[in-house]
C-alpha cells in the first residue's frame, strides 16, 4: 500500500517536474570523489525522478564568487554544497535564501524531521546533509617502525621525517598548531582569541619545513600517492576514496580531527528556487543521505540515515567504520566553533596570508593586520 | 540479623545511627543543592564574560575596535558601581568571604546569614562578569557554606551539626569547581573546620561526591593544567622546586599584603565607600588596554604560563606584577570575590619565570617546564589560602600525575612553614585577626575569646556601701554565707572589695567601730561588660577569690563567680571534645 502510494506520488512528481523544466538545476559542489558519490546517490535518481537534469559546478569554498555574482545580479547556481560554516557568514550577509523549517522530509518511520537531524543541523539558510572531517592523514610506508598516534606529531619532523601538505587557509591549521603545545580541545577557541595564542599557533606553524599548500580538495590524496608528502591534511572522503578506490598505501589519523557540517543552500539570487528546494528535499531524505554515505564516508546528519548505512556498493566495506562520527574515531575530534569562524574569518585569513608571505603581522585581535 | 545495641560501646543504639545517617543524607542534599548553585554561579561568570567583551573569545569576534576600548574601561567600572552599590545592603559595608565561614564555624556561632551572602553570590557574579581581577572560588566556598548554613537552620539542628553542614556546601563548592572531591573534603577540613572527625567526615564527602558528579555532567571545561605524561624531573631539579616554594612564600606575603595594603589606603581615600569600586574598574580597563591578561580570572593567561616560550622572561615578570596589583586593587578597593584564582595565575606565572631563568642559566629541558610552573602555583595558593593539603590534592586530582605531585609537595613542604612564620596561617586568619578574632592558637582559646563574661554575670552577691562599720559588715557577709563582698555607694559606684578574712583582720587590730574603707582591697582586677572569658581566665592566674566584679566605667553591674568561668570553660571544651572526637 505505502509502496504504491509512493510510486503514485513518484510518477505525480515526475510529470509536474518534466512540464515545467527545461533549463537544468544548476548545482555548485566540490568536484572529485565527492562529485562522483553525490551523482550517483542524488544527481542520477533526482534526474530519474523529475526528469530534472542537473548540472554540476565546481568550486572549492569560499564566498567571493557567490558575493560577485549576487553583487553582478546573475546568480549562475541553484543550490550550493557549503560548509555550515560559510553558509552562516553567507547568511548573515544576506547572499542566500532562507529555508522554511518544513523543507526536509520527515523519517521513514514519520519522526519529524526537527527531531531527526543531528542538533544544528537546520539552519536558518542551510540544512546540514552531511558530517564530514578535515584530518590528517601518512603514508603507511613513511615511518617504518612507528606510526602517528596525536596530532603532535604533525609538528614532529624529527620522529617523522619528510615534507607535509597542509590546506591554505588558517582554519584547522591553527587549531592543530596550538593543539600541539598539549592544550585540552575545549579552551582551543578562548585560547586561539588571545594575540599570544595566535602567534603561538603561527610560530608552531613556522617550525615546519617543506610545506605544500593545497587549495582543491582533490590535491592532499594526490600529494600523499605520488609521495611529495609523507603527511596532508585534507577530507576524510578524499583519504578514504585513495585507500578504496585506489589502493594507495595511505592512513588517516583520527586524532584532532575537525568536524564540520556541509549543508545545502539556495543563493538569493537563485534563478530556479523552487526547483531548489525540491531537489533539497529530495536530497536530504534518510533513503538518500545513507545511499550518499555508502559512497563517501560523511556522517549522514539524520539518525534515521545513519542506521540504514551498510556496505560500500564496490569493495563491501562496512562504510560505518569509516566515518568520522563513528565512536571509535571521533573520541579526539574537534568541533569547530563555526560562530567564531564566522566573525573572524576575514581577519584570520589576513594574518596567514601575512604570515605566508613571510611579513609577518602585528597581531591586535581586534585590528586587521597591520605590518610589525 | 542482630540488630541489638553492643551495650560496652557507647552511643550506638538504633537512633544515633539513624540520626547520623539523616545527617550523611542532609550533607549530600546540599552537596547537590550547592554544587547546582555553582555551576549555575561558573556558567553564569561565563555567559556575563562572554556578553560584556571580557572573553578573549567574545572580544576576539568584536569587530570595532573603538567600540571594544570603550566597553573595556567601562564595563569594569559600571561593573564596579554596581557591585559598590549592592554592599551598602549588607550590614558590614563589605562582601563576605570565605574568612567569615571560618569565623562561623571556629567560634561556633554557625549561622551564616542569608541575605548577606545572596548579596555577596549576587556581587561576586557581576564582579567577575565584569571582569575584575578577582577569583571565583571564594565567592563559592561562602556560597557552599551559606547553603549549608540555611540547610541547618532548616532541619533545626544543633551548632555541631551546623558546622558540618557548612563545611558540606564548602566540600561540595570546591568539589564542583575544580572538579575535585578529594581536594573538597580535605578544604573543608584543612581550612573550615580545622579539626578531624569522623562525625564530620562521612556527610562531607557526601556531599563531595555529589558534587563532582554534578560538574562532570553540567560543567564542560578543561583541566586546570595539562601534562604530558613522559617527562620526569631530574633529581637535581627537586632542590629547585624546594627553592621556588621559599621564594613562592614570600610572593604570597606580597600578595596578601598588597590587598590587604589597598584596603586601608582605600579607607583613606576621599570618596564613598561605594564609589570605590568603580574607580578601581576604571584604572583596571584603562591597564588591561595594553595588558588583556590581567582581566577577569586569567584562565588563558594560566594556561598560557604552563607553556614554556608562550611567554618572554620579562613579559612574565610585568603580568606577574600587573596581575598582582590589578588583584590587590580590585579587591582592595572592594569589588567582591576570592583570592585564589588570581593566586594561582600569579604563582604559575613565578613558577613558569623561575622555569625560563633555570633553563636560561642552566639549560633546563624543556620538557620539566610545566613543574616549575605548577612548583610556582602551589607554593603561591597554598599559604594565602592556608591549605597546603587542598593545592596539593588538586595537582593530584586534575593531573593525576604523580611525578607532578611529588614536586608541588617539594615546593609546598617550605612555602606552607615560611610563609606562616612571616605572614600567618592565611589571608583569612590575617583579615579575621584584623576584625579581633584570634584563630592562631587554635579554637578552644578563639572560643574562649569569643564569649563575653556578661552571659555569666550575676547580682547574687554581697554589696555594702563604703561608709558602713566593720562589725556591721562582717555581721552581713556572715548572714549572706559569703566571704566577699563589693562597695558600691549610693550612685552605684564600685569601690573595691572586701573579703571576711581582712575584715576580721581589721577588727582584732583597729575596733569594731572602724569604717571599712580601711581594708578595701582595691588591686584585685575588675571586668567590664566587653571582657571575654579568655581575658577573665587570665585574671584568675593572679586573683584568688570568690569572684570578679563586673564595672561599666566606674558602675558596678554585678560580679562573675571563679566556679561559673571555670564551668564554662569546661562546657566548652567538652563541647569541642565533642565535636572533634564523636564518632557517631
Amino acid at each position: 500500500m505505502a509502496s504504491r502510494l509512493i510510486v503514485a506520488l513518484l510518477l505525480g512528481l515526475t510529470a509536474w517536474g518534466t512540464a515545467a523544466i527545461a533549463a537544468p538545476l544548476r548545482v555548485l559542489s566540490w568536484g572529485g570523489a565527492y562529485e562522483l558519490a553525490q551523482r550517483e546517490a542524488l544527481f542520477a535518481p533526482f534526474t530519474e525522478q523529475t526528469g530534472l537534469e542537473v548540472e554540476i559546478h565546481q568550486y572549492d569554498g569560499g564566498l567571493e564568487e557567490l558575493r560577485r555574482a549576487e553583487a553582478a545580479g546573475e546568480t549562475p547556481w541553484d543550490v550550493i554544497d557549503m560548509t555550515r560554516s560559510q553558509a552562516m557568514a553567507a547568511c548573515r550577509e544576506g547572499l542566500l535564501q532562507p529555508l522554511p523549517r518544513d523543507l526536509p522530509a520527515p523519517a521513514p518511520d514519520g519522526t519529524p524531521a526537527e527531531r531527526d537531524f543531528l542538533p544544528g543541523a537546520m539552519g536558518e539558510c542551510a540544512l546540514t546533509h552531511s558530517i564530514f572531517a578535515t584530518v590528517v592523514a601518512y603514508r603507511r610506508d613513511a615511518f617504518p617502525g612507528r606510526r602517528p598516534t596525536r596530532i603532535a606529531d604533525l609538528f614532529d619532523q624529527q620522529r617523522f621525517p619528510g615534507p607535509r601538505a597542509l590546506q591554505r587557509t588558517p582554519a584547522v591549521n591553527l587549531e592543530w598548531a596550538l593543539l600541539s603545545y598539549g592544550v585540552p580541545r575545549e579552551e582551543l577557541y578562548r585560547l586561539l582569541s588571545t594575540p599570544r595564542g595566535l602567534r603561538l599557533a603561527l610560530e608552531r606553524l613556522d617550525t615546519l619545513e617543506e610545506t605544500r599548500w593545497w587549495e582543491a580538495g582533490d590535491e592532499a590524496p594526490r600529494l600523499l600517492a605520488e609521495g611529495e608528502v609523507v603527511m596532508a591534511s585534507g577530507y576524510n572522503g578524499r583519504f578514504f576514496d585513495a585507500v578504496v578506490n585506489r589502493g594507495e598505501p595511505i592512513e588517516i589519523l583520527w586524532d584532532a580531527q575537525v568536524q564540520e557540517h556541509e549543508a545545502w543552500a539556495i543563493p538569493r539570487g537563485a534563478p530556479r528556487p523552487d526547483a531548489a528546494r525540491d531537489f533539497i528535499r529530495f536530497a536530504t531524505t534518510a533513503e538518500r543521505l545513507a545511499e550518499l554515505a555508502r559512497r563517501i564516508p560523511y556522517g549522514p546528519a539524520r539518525r534515521s540515515a545513519i542506521l540504514q548505512v551498510t556496505t560500500h556498493p564496490d569493495s563491501d566495506l562496512d562504510m560505518r567504520l569509516h566515518m568520522p562520527t563513528h565512536p571509535l574515531n571521533d573520541a579526539g575530534a574537534i568541533v569547530k566553533d563555526e560562530d567564531w569562524y564566522a566573525s573572524t574569518r576575514a581577519r584570520l585569513d589576513d594574518y596567514f596570508e601575512a604570515w605566508l608571505a613571510g611579513r609577518g603581522c602585528h597581531i591586535t585581535v581586534n585590528e586587521p593586520c597591520s605590518p610589525p | 540479623m542482630n540488630m541489638t545495641p553492643d551495650s560496652t560501646l557507647p552511643g550506638r543504639g538504633p537512633l544515633p545511627v539513624l540520626r547520623f545517617l539523616g545527617l550523611v543524607l542532609l550533607g549530600a542534599a546540599i552537596g547537590g543543592v550547592a554544587a547546582l548553585f555553582a555551576t549555575g554561579f561558573v556558567r553564569g561568570v561565563l555567559w556575563l564574560n562572554e556578553l560584556l567583551l571580557i572573553s578573549p573569545r567574545s572580544r576576539m569576534m568584536f569587530d570595532h575596535s573603538g567600540a571594544l576600548i570603550a566597553a573595556t574601561v567601562a564595563v569594569p567600572a559600571l561593573g564596579g558601581l554596581i557591585v559598590g552599590h549592592l554592599h551598602r545592603h549588607i550590614p558590614e559595608r563589605r562582601p563576605h568571604t570565605p574568612a567569615d565561614a571560618i569565623a562561623a564555624v571556629q567560634t561556633r556561632r554557625g549561622r551564616l546569614p542569608a541575605r548577606a551572602g545572596g548579596i555577596t553570590a549576587l556581587s561576586a557574579l557581576i564582579s567577575l562578569g565584569a571582569g575584575a581581577s578577582v577569583g571565583q572560588y571564594g565567592p563559592l566556598v561562602h556560597l557552599g557554606a551559606t547553603l549549608g548554613s540555611l540547610g541547618a537552620r532548616l532541619m533545626r539542628l544543633g551548632r555541631s551539626d551546623d558546622n558540618i553542614t557548612i563545611a558540606c556546601g564548602v566540600a561540595a563548592a570546591i568539589a564542583t569547581a575544580f572538579n575535585a572531591p578529594l581536594a573538597g573534603i580535605i578544604f573543608a577540613h584543612e581550612v573550615v573546620l580545622r579539626h578531624y572527625a569522623l562525625r564530620a567526615f562521612a556527610p562531607i564527602a557526601a556531599a563531595a561526591i555529589v558534587g563532582h558528579v554534578i560538574a562532570t555532567q553540567a560543567l564542560d571545561q578543561g583541566a586546570l593544567f595539562h601534562v604530558a605524561d613522559t617527562a620526569v624531573p631530574q633529581a637535581w631539579e627537586f632542590a629547585l622546586f624546594v627553592a621556588i616554594g621559599g621564594f613562592g612564600a614570600l610572593l604570597a606575603g606580597a600578595y596578601i599584603h598588597a590587598i590587604l595594603g589597598v584596603g586601608r589606603l582605600a579607607g583613606r581615600l576621599p570618596l564613598r565607600p561605594e564609589l570605590r569600586p568603580a574607580l578601581a574598574g576604571a584604572m583596571l580597563g584603562t591597564l588591561a588596554l595594553w595588558v588583556p591578561d590581567i582581566l577577569g580570572m586569567g584562565q588563558e593567561t594560566l594556561r598560557f604560563a604552563t607553556i614554556a616560550g608562550a611567554f618572554g622572561g620579562g613579559e612574565l615578570l610585568l603580568v606577574l606584577i600587573l596581575k598582582l596589583a590589578a588583584t590587590a586593587l580590585c579587591l582592595g578597593m572592594g569589588f567582591s570575590g576570592g583570592v585564589l584564582s588570581p593566586a594561582l595565575v600569579i604563582g604559575t606565572l613565578f613558577g613558569a619565570l623561575c622555569g625560563t631563568l633555570v633553563a636560561s642559566i642552566g639549560g633546563a629541558p624543556q620538557e620539566t617546564f610545566i613543574f616549575y610552573a605548577v612548583c610556582g602555583m602551589v607554593a603561591v595558593t597554598a599559604p594565602v589560602i592556608g591549605a597546603p593539603l587542598t593545592t596539593l590534592l588538586i595537582v593530584f586530582e586534575l593531573t593525576g600525575n604523580y611525578a607532578l605531585t611529588t614536586a608541588a609537595l617539594a615546593s609546598v613542604t617550605l612555602a606552607s612553614p615560611i610563609a606562616a612564620q612571616l605572614f600567618g596561617r592565611s589571608l583569612f586568619d590575617i583579615q579575621l585577626h584584623g576584625r579581633g578574632l584570634d584563630l592562631s592558637s587554635g579554637r578552644g582559646r578563639a572560643l574562649l575569646m569569643d564569649t563575653p563574661v556578661i552571659d555569666y554575670l550575676t547580682q547574687s552577691c554581697v554589696t555594702l556601701s563604703p561608709g558602713i562599720s566593720l562589725d556591721d559588715a562582717i555581721t552581713t557577709l556572715a548572714r549572706e554565707r559569703h566571704s566577699e563582698a563589693y562597695l558600691v555607694d549610693e550612685q552605684g559606684r564600685y569601690h573595691g572589695c572586701v573579703t571576711l578574712a581582712e575584715l576580721e583582720a581589721a577588727r582584732q587590730e583597729a575596733g569594731a567601730r572602724r569604717r571599712i574603707r580601711a581594708c578595701v582591697d582595691t588591686k584585685r582586677p575588675t571586668l567590664c561588660p566587653g571582657s571575654t572569658l579568655w581575658e577573665a581566665m587570665a585574671l584568675l592566674e593572679e586573683v584568688t577569690g570568690e569572684a570578679l566584679a563586673v564595672v561599666d566605667e566606674g558602675v558596678f553591674r554585678g560580679v562573675v563567680y571563679e566556679g561559673h568561668i571555670a564551668h564554662a570553660y569546661l562546657n566548652q571544651s567538652d563541647a569541642l571534645r565533642r565535636e572533634e572526637h564523636g564518632h557517631g
